[in-house]
């Protein structure tokens, strides 16, 4: 059971790795301003192509950012597997948002309990999905950022603050935290080249 | 091969940074994993960078789930506090 439980610890060890760089922290960061930035300009499309450019955009800063200072190592395939799966979930849950706020805002006869506390509801879907994120990677800080999120509906609701500025508060402040860790991990790990047999 | 243990293949910088060790070190060990099969080593170049990428064979896996059974026997058999 101990060597079980370490073994374990490593693999978390490993897996945790690849968050330690913050580049998600920034792409979850830029993906909530963005969808600030679309309610305020009424650009529905936003979220969306940021989803989509940024997250390519992350996988090519991770290759050469990220692996050059830690190394790569590569999951089983099963473990691959599962990782693929919680990302396809991810993704269709993302995407069921977006459809929904179409759908809904497409529509011009929603229920008005629908209308009154729309913005709660949909903060707390994308809350809910960062909180998903969070227990999958275990990693904690996604949790106050699932809480920041959910906090821009609640000053919007009950304060008077406008809805698109709680996304973009919300954004701004996990992209900031991004960036941090990202300054912290760069210090902490300098670029380093494998030494070749007679370069000493 | 702990690190190796949980990984399909993992690079020589990886492994450097998860153990900690310096870098002959490392490369000491590995080059005495290899020669007793436990573990293979390709390696490559990143355009004019040295590369080496290491995995631990089928006989390395078996080795180390022995390893991990004595380690637990003996753990299991340490007489209570």
């Amino acid at each position: 059971m101990v060597e079980d439980i370490i073994l374990k610890e490593i693999q978390r060890k490993v897996y945790m790795t690849f968050f330690q760089d913050g580049l998600w922290d920034i792409f979850l960061g830029i993906f909530i301003l963005g969808w600030g930035l679309a309610i305020l300009t009424n650009a529905t499309y936003l979220p969306g192509v940021i989803f989509i450019g940024l997250y390519f955009a992350i996988w090519g800063t991770k290759k050469r950012l990220t692996y050059s200072r830690i190394g790569y190592a590569r999951f089983s395939a099963t473990s691959r597997r599962r990782i693929t799966t919680r990302f396809v979930i991810l993704g269709v849950a993302v995407l069921l948002v977006g459809v929904m706020v179409a759908v809904l805002w497409g529509i011009g006869t929603r229920p008005q309990w629908l209308a009154n506390y729309f913005p709660l509801i949909f903060n707390g879907i994308l809350a809910a999905i960062v909180c998903f994120i969070a227990y999958w990677a275990r990693v904690n800080r996604f949790y106050l950022y699932a809480v920041l999120i959910f906090l821009g509906a609640v000053l919007h609701m009950w304060m008077g603050v406008r809805w698109e500025f709680g996304f973009i508060g919300a954004g701004g402040i996990i992209v900031l935290i991004g960036l941090g860790i990202l300054i912290i991990f760069l210090r902490k790990y300098p670029k380093m080249v494998e030494e070749t047999p007679n370069s000493e | 091969m702990a690190y190796l243990y949980v990984v399909e293949v993992a690079d020589f910088l990886f492994l450097l940074r998860q153990t900690g060790m310096t870098w002959g070190n490392l490369s000491a060990h590995l080059s005495k994993l290899e020669t007793a099969g436990y573990v293979t080593i390709e390696k490559e170049f990143l355009g004019k960078k040295p590369h080496t990428i290491a995995r631990l064979t089928d006989q390395g896996r078996n080795a180390f789930e022995e390893y991990r059974g004595t380690m637990k026997r003996v753990l299991d058999n340490l007489p209570a506090k």
